[in-house]
């Protein structure tokens, strides 16, 4: 990874649950907040909230504003609901990581980082498809 | 790097022959794969570009639930492709009625099945207890509805009415003359 001292590089945090996808993107140590979105600032109806359109355009925006504040490249955390719930990050995952490397952003490690029980509470009885 | 597990009887097909698919999903996807024949557990790895390597792992897992390699390599083809399984055992009863709705699924001679991939443009295959489908995400959604209706015992001329109008709205217009 080329982390010279005047590039600087931050962290995307992009949780993708099937309802919705939040992304938030902040400095090296998480605690300073440089951008966030969610699905809802996109899209009119709540069901598209998820979906990988709504991600990209998303990404697009938190990509323009990101580059504004001199960083030039992004490590990605990507979260899934996790927990008893579902392991795997939702349709916004795949398509956000993409638009923020369409948008020149150069992108460093992808890590998962859906929070995983060591046996927890009791998981919830199946839904239908 | 991700561990994907699949069954004995697709790793050859994984593997192809002489290692030609392996090969080529490792090129196209730029990964490296690792592939254990005897417990069928493979490791995927990225060596070049993060990104591309993206989709590597729902690769392995499509050519995992029955999909041919060419099928889920168009994975790689467009941006938004995705991979979805819905896990039939999960949704069915027992054993019997798992077999009874696959037959459900599947349709006389494949009808129901085929009419899926043809109405929506996704790739949908059966196998084992999953049902896969490949392609955009509103084609996905729409074999997803149709799955559901049929589970939910939906009689098929219902299911076929409703492809039959997603498939209007996908295509952008009424389509005359597709065979109903």
């Amino acid at each position: 990874m080329s982390e010279s001292a005047d590039d600087k590089w931050g962290i995307a945090h992009v949780y993708a649950s099937f309802n919705n996808t939040l992304i938030t993107i902040t400095d090296q140590t998480g605690a300073e907040t440089i951008v966030k979105s969610s699905g809802g600032s996109v899209v009119k109806q709540n069901r598209d909230e998820a979906s990988p359109y709504a991600a990209m355009q998303m990404a697009e925006s938190v990509a323009e504003q990101v580059k504004e504040a001199g960083i030039s490249g992004v490590h990605v955390r990507v979260r899934g609901p996790g927990g008893n719930g579902n392991k795997s990050p939702g349709p916004g995952a795949q398509a956000t990581i993409r638009a923020l490397a369409r948008a020149g952003l150069e992108i460093g490690r992808i890590e998962d980082v859906t929070p995983i029980p060591h046996d927890g509470t009791r998981a919830p009885k199946n839904k239908r498809v | 790097m991700q561990h994907v597990t699949i069954p004995q009887d697709r790793i050859g097909v994984l593997i192809g022959e002489g290692g030609e698919t392996m090969r080529e999903i490792e090129s196209r996807a730029e990964v490296r794969l690792d592939i254990d024949s005897e417990s069928g557990s493979v490791a995927v790895e990225s060596v070049g570009d993060p990104v591309t390597a993206l989709d590597a792992p729902d690769i392995v897992r499509a050519i995992g639930r029955g999909f041919k390699p060419e099928t889920a390599l168009t994975l790689l083809d467009g941006d938004l492709r995705m991979f979805d399984l819905i896990k039939l055992d999960a949704q069915t009863r027992n054993k019997n009625d798992l077999r009874r709705q696959k037959g459900r699924l599947i349709g006389e001679n494949g009808r129901t099945r085929e009419l899926m991939e043809e109405l929506t443009g996704a790739h949908v295959v059966i196998y084992g207890s999953t049902l896969g489908i490949i392609g955009e995400p509103e084609e996905v959604e729409a074999v997803r509805q149709a799955v559901s209706m049929i589970l939910d015992g939906a009689p098929h001329g219902a299911v076929y009415s409703f492809l039959e109008r997603k498939h209007n709205e996908l295509t952008g217009g009424p389509d005359i003359g597709q065979p109903r």
